[in-house]
């Protein structure tokens, strides 16, 4: 397993070499280094000597091919140094950021899981009832609205008519949880939908299975065969579709970060994005990168420990 | 019985940690004298030398105060008055040689400033306790805006002006590419230091420049410490040290930015003047008091608009603006204020901005540009042809003054009664149509050619309110028969071709620096051209003259009727469409003290007085949990399975009983 694990890692390096020479080609190709100086520079009208010194102060004055040895360089060093357009070091940020956006993702990603496999088993163990009927058309409704209808609508109802919590901020702390809880809601319940179905057909087709007639033949209880035998068999597919959503995670916590005003990662990007912050930009790509690969590496780990049929070589 | 003793004990679990509350503040901090705003974007640094956007102002100018500053009630008129200066400049013709050039008429200003100052206390100074600030530290400021690593907007005000300012930048500049510091210690002509009085400076100009003492109210001019800057080093531009009456406590980007009283902040006073008619509206009911008023004010980071409303309506921000998102709420169909907010004690203001938005029209653009009677006649057609109250009505709520000339209200020499010939809408067109006859273009046809006059509209308006602004724009200048034709792209590319001088009609805008006619009028002053502020590159050798002697003088009448010539000319010449004087709408809740808006002072934080006792009363009552709905919810969900189980129960057991007739069949 711990060489597999190696020469998984060691296939990420043309990965992340590739992603930051896309990310460069994209950057240069689409905003020219004096393009960046001129957003940048506060001045309304910035002087052609104005824009010379903030290229020197920057270090955007040298030739194409150094730019890009020197790029390539601090990105696999993990040098991301400082912010084109507030001059603040990028890891200090990086560290600042993480807590939030790790409260957020880490709780949206665990109670999705919770609720959507809660759902699932609820649905297949009140299958053909009326009750399955209800998830199945709720999970459609919940499949078919915006996801941006969602975080307003939510936030409206459970902020503003219900009064039940802020509706935007942050406070670190334990208070963080009082500000993670709206947005977490959100962002469990706009995965519910697809979750649920895509679980319960999981769980379903395990239902189907051989060794599930042998559990009833043996009279095992229904629901033990749900919660114990079935359970651990959709664990398979369940883990395959859980750790590829982690992306689409870190894609959703920008808006629910955007809209609830929480200091994270996400609303970070973004904004450097928005700013044409090319050296927040460059580092936020090659960090996304990297937590990718982790998570497929991830992935194929617990794909081992949940079924022993599968060796890591 | 498992399922629904998870639920409840989740729900449970959620109220515990949302505290059944949705006040984003930690408990009684409302109750106190903090005044609570919000902010869009974080600033981006907030150093006296190189912040320049109006959220970076707004917090710096509280920090880092200047010599002068603006009297906060006077809007009708705006005035100076003296903040971290004794007494008001001294102001001389100050002639002096220049080898090679000869005699040039300069002009010498003294400043004398407050022997009481003390900056803040902070960790770069010794102990922690902020020392006496001295003239040094003035000409310290303006030595950091001459260093290429602050990256000064501001540079280019002072180094045409400021006696061997320019050497300065360039010197730093050659320093900067050999990759070493700037010069901080070769002393220049212009910035002079007293022999005798430590509390005393001189700025030495080439040029009669009567608006110096509006950049000595910029927070560009506010001393600074040596020692902050060694201190901190790169990480200067978010710890500022200065001497206002706040003090930056807490910075989080993207969360939250609080200030604190300065306890060594210089004694000024809530002013006892205003404009007529402040006293009547309770403006003047804090005179005499110390500032600031407010102890504390707390700013929080909300990116998106509807979010920082919604706290408004709670009570959770003090103030807010009203823009189109919220404007069917906060007014009625006949422009009042709605009920809803007169219900929440909300109060209306409005107020003029220094802020003019314009067309402009490329002078050197073959079709639109020059200077011959049939260009101008086309421009002046086109100039006739839109309508700017409708533009006003469908894009600023009806919230400003359609535009007649590039100076706006509050500026010396705006004239409500004069109307620009050109800037008269008529619906049937007639002149314009005339005009555009005149010009070569009959009914918008080119009488040489025969074709279809197009006019190329460059813009970045490609979100949705920029196409109806576009189909706006279009069917008005269509009505003369000429083709518009709207070239959306991204700003990158819009900017790119304004600078490439690639682009034929644009639309633009023009915020104040300071309030003179002299920062409105160089926007048609020929040298100014791109890449300076005249974005139309207009240039007219009779203009540019009187430009040059109206912007030494002080206001006056004979000032004003330099100003009047030139406007003249302008309107003939027509090469700007002025649309809108921007006017602001502002709500504030009647637990804050009176306000006023103005057009550019950045410096009303500290004038902020709140009654926290009544906010917090009217907050609880505003903010009471509604948790009915939510347990409505379970208990639906939860007796709505009830009748599920039995089902299945009874699907279990007819299984079994099923299966005994299939097992005979397959014995058998």
């Amino acid at each position: 397993m711990l060489r597999y694990l190696l020469r998984r890692v060691l296939y990420a390096v043309p990965v992340l070499l590739g992603v930051s020479l896309a990310t460069f080609i994209l950057f240069y190709g689409i905003f020219p280094p004096e393009q960046i100086a001129r957003r940048n520079l506060s001045a309304k009208n910035p002087t052609s000597q104005q824009i010379q010194e903030w290229l020197v102060a920057h270090d955007y004055n040298h030739p194409l091919p150094q730019q890009f040895k020197k790029h390539m360089t601090e990105l696999m060093l993990l040098r991301f140094g400082r912010s084109d357009s507030t001059g603040e070091e990028i890891w200090t940020r990086i560290k600042t950021g993480a807590g939030p956006s790790t409260i957020i993702a880490g709780l949206v990603f665990t109670a999705s899981l919770a609720t959507r496999l809660f759902f699932a088993l609820w649905s297949a163990y009140f299958r053909a009832t009326y009750v399955d009927t209800w998830i199945t058309l709720v999970s459609v409704f919940l499949m078919s609205v915006v996801y941006i209808v969602l975080v307003i609508a939510g936030q409206y109802l459970m902020g503003k008519v219900l009064r039940l919590f802020p509706l935007a901020g942050y406070q670190s702390g334990w208070t963080a949880f009082r500000f993670a809880v709206l947005p977490v809601i959100i962002g469990v319940i706009s995965g519910l939908g697809g979750g649920t179905r895509l679980f319960r057909t999981f769980m379903l087709e395990e239902m189907n299975q051989d060794y599930v007639r042998t559990a009833r033949a043996k009279g095992v209880p229904e629901s033990r065969i749900l919660f114990v035998h079935v359970l651990k068999n959709a664990a398979i597919p369940i883990i395959t579709s859980t750790v590829l959503a982690i992306p689409a995670l870190m894609l959703g916590s920008l808006v629910l970060e955007s809209f609830f005003g929480i200091p994270g990662l996400g609303s970070y990007t973004v904004d450097a994005i928005n700013a044409q912050d090319f050296a927040v930009v460059r580092a936020m790509v090659f960090l996304g990168t990297l937590l990718y690969i982790a998570g497929a590496i991830l992935t194929d780990v617990c794909y081992a420990l949940a079924d022993p049929r599968i060796r890591l070589e | 019985m498992f399922s629904r003793r998870r639920f409840w004990s989740g729900l449970a679990f959620l109220f515990l940690l949302g505290g059944c509350g949705n006040s984003p503040y930690p408990t009684g901090l409302t109750r106190e004298s903090v005044y609570f705003m919000s902010q869009q974007d974080d600033p981006r640094k907030l150093d006296p030398a190189s912040s320049y956007r109006a959220n970076e102002g707004q917090i710096l100018d509280v920090i880092c105060p200047s010599y002068y500053e603006y009297q906060p009630l006077k809007t009708k008129k705006i005035q100076l008055q003296l903040m971290l200066g004794e007494r008001e400049a001294e102001r001389e013709s100050y002639p002096y040689t220049v080898a090679g050039k000869g005699k040039v008429q300069g002009e010498r200003w003294t400043f004398h400033i407050r022997h009481d100052l003390r900056f803040q206390d902070d960790p770069c100074f010794p102990g922690g306790k902020g020392r006496a600030i001295t003239a040094k530290d003035f000409l310290y400021a303006f030595r950091r805006m001459a260093d290429p690593a602050n990256a000064s907007p501001v540079v280019t005000f002072f180094s045409d002006k400021v006696v061997g300012f320019s050497d300065l930048v360039e010197r730093n500049a050659k320093l900067q590419k050999a990759d070493k510091g700037a010069d901080y210690v070769t002393p220049i002509k212009g910035l002079q230091l007293d022999a005798t009085d430590p509390y005393t400076f001189r700025i030495v100009l080439n040029q009669p420049f009567p608006q110096l003492r509006y950049l000595m109210a910029m927070h560009f001019t506010s001393p600074m410490p040596f020692e902050a800057v060694t201190f901190y080093g790169k990480e200067i531009n978010q710890h500022p040290v200065g001497c206002g009456p706040y003090v930056l406590q807490e910075w989080t980007p993207k969360r939250r930015i609080a200030l604190a009283v300065n306890p060594n902040r210089p004694t000024e006073f809530y002013p006892s003047e205003g404009d007529p008619g402040d006293k009547e509206k309770g403006l003047l009911r804090d005179a005499g008091k110390r500032l600031p008023l407010a102890d504390k004010v707390v700013i929080t980071n909300i990116p998106e608009s509807t979010t920082g409303w919604n706290l408004f309506l709670q009570g959770y921000m003090d103030a807010w603006g009203v823009t189109q998102t919220n404007f069917q709420q906060v007014m009625t169909q006949q422009g009042a204020l709605s009920p809803e907010m007169k219900e929440h004690d909300i109060r209306l203001v409005k107020s003029n901005d220094l802020w003019v938005t314009y067309f402009a029209f490329n002078m050197s653009d073959p079709v639109v540009g020059g200077y011959t009677p049939q260009k101008r006649k086309l421009r002046q057609a086109i100039s006739l042809a839109l309508n700017s109250q409708e533009f006003i009505e469908l894009f600023s709520m009806g919230n400003g003054l359609a535009a007649q000339s590039i100076i706006p209200p509050g500026i010396y020499g705006y004239d409500p009664k004069y109307h620009n010939p050109y800037r008269t809408f008529d619906p049937k067109l007639a002149k314009a149509k005339q005009l555009l006859k005149e010009a070569g273009y009959p009914n918008g046809i080119d009488a040489k050619t025969g074709d279809r006059l197009t006019i190329y509209y460059d813009n970045a308006k490609i979100e949705a309110a920029g196409r109806q602004y576009i189909g706006l724009i279009s069917r008005q200048i269509e009505a003369l028969g000429i083709h518009l034709e709207s070239r959306a792209q991204r700003d990158v590319v819009w900017q790119n071709k304004i600078e490439g001088n690639d682009w034929q009609l644009v639309d633009y805008g023009w915020i104040a620096d300071y309030p003179d006619a002299e920062n409105f009028l160089f926007l048609l002053y020929g040298p100014n051209k791109r890449p300076g502020p005249n974005l139309s590159g207009y240039n007219n050798p009779a203009y540019n003259r009187l430009f040059e002697r109206m912007r030494a003088m002080n206001d006056g009448p004979e000032r004003l009727a330099l100003m009047h010539q030139m406007r003249q000319m302008v309107q003939e010449d027509c090469p700007l469409i002025y649309l809108q004087e921007v006017q602001r709408m502002s709500l504030y809740y009647n637990w804050l003290g009176a306000n006023k808006p103005h057009p550019i002072a950045n410096t009303l934080l500290k004038y902020r007085a709140v009654n926290g006792e009544q906010r917090a009363q009217l907050q609880t009552k505003w903010n009471r949990p509604v948790v009915w709905p939510i347990l409505m919810f379970g208990v639906v969900l939860v007796l709505g399975s009830l009748p599920a189980v039995q089902v299945v129960k009874h699907r279990h057991n007819r299984r079994v009983t099923d299966r005994n007739p299939s097992q005979q069949e397959v014995s058998a």
